[in-house]
């Protein structure tokens, strides 16, 4: 039993990652329909900057603050550069083009920082047990970014005029302009959103997950399974997806064998898009994809 | 000037494209493998031998790209399977080469089939998640199961003997190999021109106007899916025999990459393409393994990357056709500038040409057919129309008189909007009818529904007996079922004639296999013949050879008349055929639809064109806010109140006058 809380444990916490990845990935997709690939190369890309940050001797917040910040601009810059560059993207097109930009990034990464992994010191705080179960404080910071930076997306897209114009931007570009969003401001704001969102994932994870040049891939990909367990467009029913999937994951890790781990996610894609290609969106209605 | 001479050079090998190009492209590419192992030196040969290698699955993806216009993120899952269980099968049950190779084929196309089967029904980018998920999921597998030999992976078997020669260097591996990627490519090359890929290339097109032509898209994507699991198969055997251990690294994710780049920077869908890609991405990734440890001192590992996500980046965004763009449109100024010099030179013959085509040498193109030919020739043309053996057989499985759709209690809910509100009606064989009401009514509704463009809410739609309702338009389509379209559904990637030979599809026969392996000639010769009657038929004949969408709006109606007439239907639904035609189009329409119907035709027709209507058809219904509100002969429809009420506002009397007036004009 106590081995079964201790993984649901560290399935929650390696879950809130995936939540964290697929919230920024229904963040572009929702604004412009594009898949992006380079979603979890976002976070190792902040994990890594920030872990050099640190070895200069800068103290652990100010290095995350300039990773996280870095690494929004860079995906804005993604986006400037790369995305808005290619007429009529279509979705398909879109997974080919990230897919490149993931593959340069990672090329990048693996250039500057070598083959190894690398971990970042932890976050302050101390570990608690509570009931046999021992609870990381790193754990406890990877759960509470989902709530703080996961939550603050979910509303701000949810609830504030702008995050509904952002939305609206796909479908209904004249409706958003009216509201004073261009598509072109739209995009770049839903890449920046995405950009912190893995950031902030690469940062909290790094100190238990370590950071590696490839590493980004397949994150994002397990993001991107939890995106399509919410259909794609919410983010709700993608964070609980992701809980899920980080839950399971562990459990096989624990139960059957770690390295049948990380084929789990596609096992669940497949099923998912053969049973229910809507997701656990309950009115697969909403659901254009 | 260019567009007359586009017309002048149209031949028949204009139709199937450059039938000779490719047998002396093959045959240069012939001589080149047998020379360069003569020539190559030692590490030149060994990414000749991989780019032949790669070069499989390449095809196969740019045939699942071009073709089925979907992508695979996991090819190298594909070749992967192919590779494992081609050592396999000789490591472990010690099987002869050939066998083996066999099965590994087999296993990498009944692992697309599995995934092909739910993923394909599905629309979207589904294919290129479940393709990523498989690719991992096998990377995963052999890596963590014993039989697969874990990390260490497959080794120990035979290298490949031929006529008792074993094939135990490179310059033999590259003659062993290229024998199979030449007839790959040939086979591509054929079924991208085949009866299949012709109709694939539509449904890329437009789905639903190839659907209502009788094409069944979700077999056909299947197929080539599996077949492009094939060619990824068949590579992994190769993979397998040249490097004599197949380990987990065979399947890894970077190696869909390195597939996807050589078919995107060959230029999307292009064959040539992909080969061309192959040896490049190969030629590339060996050069940046050995610059950039160069440049940057201390880079190990898979360094090459690099050049893959800025190649891939900038392909994508400058150069989206890929090297096949590149090399067409040098190509096309090449010939254009050659017709050119040769048109200054005689323009007697080039004017030969023209009148020898036995059009009227008009503007080709830019216009309808000039105003003098149309004011004069009216009755003319009408004639021609009339007394045109050339207009396609039709097919009566009925007697006339007989009911060939009965449609029966046809609803249309959209949330809570009622589109088509239980219609009912039937359509006796050999009749004109036409269905006519005000915007927003529901006439197209219920056209979508009795072709399957749209399921609906409830109500049947039997054609010849059978319920087709909420089946595929091309199940309707293959019963004999065709239809045109209101907003034009148009193959923009193929010419004129191209169009409506497609709508000789259901006409034809020859699968994905005979077109692949090119015995299909005849027939599709014959069928272009009878597409190429129908223009001339309908005066199009001139613009056969001009790209579809290049057509005047018009023209490009009278076009998808003619492309649903190629389908010998027995029942052709025209969704307002009249709209955006001049005046002597209607006529002749108007002439040929009757011509029609009196060969035997039952003809449904939605319009606006009262008084079109009223003249036209044998027999009216009249939808009113998704009600049919009445249905009879025009005379008894054309004096029904509630008609008029409907049709021309609330007030009756204004009303009677008004469609007087309509009728009066006609």
């Amino acid at each position: 039993m106590i081995d079964f809380l201790q993984l649901t444990v560290a399935g929650l916490s390696q879950g809130s990652v995936y939540a964290l990845l697929a919230v920024g990935l229904i963040a572009t997709y929702t604004v412009r329909h594009v898949v992006n690939i380079a979603q979890g190369d976002y976070a190792t890309l902040a994990g890594l900057g920030s872990i050099s940050l640190v070895t200069a001797g800068l103290p652990l917040p100010v290095a995350i603050l300039i990773a996280l910040i870095s690494v929004t601009l860079a995906s804005v810059l993604i986006e400037r550069l790369v995305i808005a560059r290619v007429k009529n993207l279509t979705t398909l097109v879109s997974i080919i083009l990230t897919l490149g930009v993931s593959t340069l990034l990672q090329a990048i990464m693996l250039l500057i920082w070598g083959a190894e992994a690398k971990r970042l010191p932890a976050f302050p705080g101390s570990d608690l047990t509570l009931g046999g179960v021992s609870i990381r404080s790193q754990e406890l910071w990877m759960l509470g970014a989902l709530v703080v930076v996961g939550g603050g997306v979910l509303l701000f897209y949810e609830k504030t005029r702008w995050g509904k114009a952002l939305r609206a931007s796909a479908e209904q570009p004249v409706a958003a302009r009216i509201v004073g969003i261009s598509p072109a401001v739209a995009s770049v704001i839903a890449f920046a959103i995405a950009g912190f969102v893995g950031a902030t994932a690469g940062v909290v994870s790094s100190p238990i997950y370590l950071s590696i040049w490839s590493g980004g891939l397949l994150l994002g990909l397990k993001g991107f399974v939890a995106a399509v367990l919410g259909g794609l467009v919410s983010f709700r029913a993608a964070i609980v997806g992701a809980l899920l999937l980080g839950i399971i994951e562990s459990y096989v890790a624990g139960y059957v064998a770690s390295g049948w781990k990380d084929a789990v996610a596609f096992f669940i894609l497949i099923i998912v898009l053969i049973i229910r290609p809507a997701g656990l969106v309950l009115r697969p209605n909403a659901v254009r994809v | 000037m260019s567009y007359l001479n586009k017309a002048a050079m149209r031949s028949k090998t204009g139709f199937w494209p450059n039938n000779r190009g490719t047998i002396l492209g093959v045959a240069a590419f012939a001589v080149v493998i047998a020379i360069i192992p003569f020539t190559a030196s030692s590490s030149m040969m060994n990414i000749a031998v991989f780019s032949m290698i790669f070069a499989l699955p390449a095809i196969g993806l740019s045939l699942l790209m071009g073709l089925a216009g979907q992508v695979s993120l996991g090819q190298a899952a594909f070749f992967a399977i192919g590779a494992y269980t081609h050592a396999i099968l000789l490591q472990k049950f010690e099987m002869p080469g050939p066998v083996a190779a066999v099965g590994g084929v087999a296993a990498a196309m009944l692992a697309a089939l599995l995934i092909g089967l739910p993923m394909l029904r599905l629309r979207g980018h589904y294919l290129a998640l479940a393709t990523l998920g498989l690719g991992f999921i096998v990377m995963i597998a052999v890596r963590e199961w014993e039989f697969t030999g874990r990390t260490t992976g497959i080794y120990g078997y035979g290298r490949p003997e031929v006529f008792g020669i074993p094939i135990d260097n490179n310059g033999l591996f590259f003659w062993f190999v290229a024998p199979f990627v030449l007839i790959g490519l040939v086979l591509a090359l054929n079924l991208t021109r085949s009866r299949a890929g012709r109709a694939l290339s539509a449904v890329n097109d437009s789905e639903l106007a190839a659907e209502s032509l009788g094409v069944n898209t979700y077999a056909l994507r299947v197929k080539v899916f599996t077949l492009s699991a094939g060619f990824a198969g068949l590579g992994g055997v190769f993979y397998a025999y040249q490097v004599q251990i197949v380990s987990p690294q065979v399947a890894e994710f970077h190696v869909s990459v390195e597939l996807l780049l050589m078919v995107v920077l060959g230029g999307l869908g292009s064959v040539w393409g992909a080969v061309a890609g192959a040896f490049i991405v190969e030629l590339l990734s060996e050069g940046l393994r050995d610059l950039i440890p160069a440049i940057i001192p201390g880079a190990t590992g898979e360094v090459q990357l690099i050049g893959y996500g800025l190649v891939l980046i900038l392909v994508i965004i400058l150069l989206p056709g890929g090297l096949y763009q590149v090399v067409k449109s040098a190509w096309a100024a090449i010939t254009r500038r050659r017709a050119d010099a040769s048109a200054k030179r005689s323009p007697v013959i080039a004017a030969a040409d023209d009148d020898g085509s036995g059009e009227v040498p008009t503007r080709a193109f830019g216009g309808l057919p000039s105003e003098t030919t149309a004011g004069d020739g009216l009755d003319e043309v009408a004639d021609a129309a009339a007394s045109d053996a050339r207009i396609p057989t039709v097919s009566t499985p009925v007697a006339a008189g007989e009911p060939i759709l009965e449609v029966s209690g046809l609803t249309k809910r959209y949330g809570g909007v009622v589109a088509v509100d239980d219609v009912t009606l039937t359509v006796p064989a050999g009749q004109i009818m036409g269905l006519i009401g005000p915007n927003g009514a529901g006439k197209t509704t219920c056209f979508n529904m009795i072709t399957g463009a749209i399921a609906p809410t409830s109500g049947t739609v039997r054609f010849l007996g059978e319920e087709i309702q909420g089946r595929k338009p091309h199940v309707g389509a293959e019963a004999g079922l065709t239809r045109t379209f209101q907003n034009l559904q148009v193959f923009s990637s193929t010419d004129v004639v191209g169009n409506v030979y497609m709508g000789r599809y259901r006409k034809g026969r020859a699968g994905i296999l005979r077109g692949m392996f090119g015995l299909q000639g005849r027939e599709q010769y014959a069928h272009e013949e009878i597409a190429r009657d129908i223009l001339d038929s309908m005066r199009l004949g001139d613009v056969a050879g001009l790209a579809a969408g290049d057509l005047p709006f018009g023209r490009q109606r009278m076009m998808e008349v003619c492309r649903a007439l190629a389908a010998e239907p027995a029942l052709l639904l025209l969704d307002e055929p009249m709209a955006g035609l001049s005046g002597s189009e209607r006529e002749l329409l108007a002439q040929l639809l009757r011509s029609l119907r009196d060969a035997g035709l039952t003809i449904v027709l939605v319009e606006h064109d009262v008084a079109q209507v009223m003249a036209l058809a044998d027999s009216v219904a009249v939808l009113d806010d998704g009600v049919l509100i009445a249905h009879g002969d025009p005379e008894s429809v054309r004096n029904d109140p509630a008609v008029i009420v409907a049709y021309l506002g609330t007030d009756a009397e204004e009303a009677e006058a008004e469609l007087k007036e309509l009728e009066d004009q006609s």
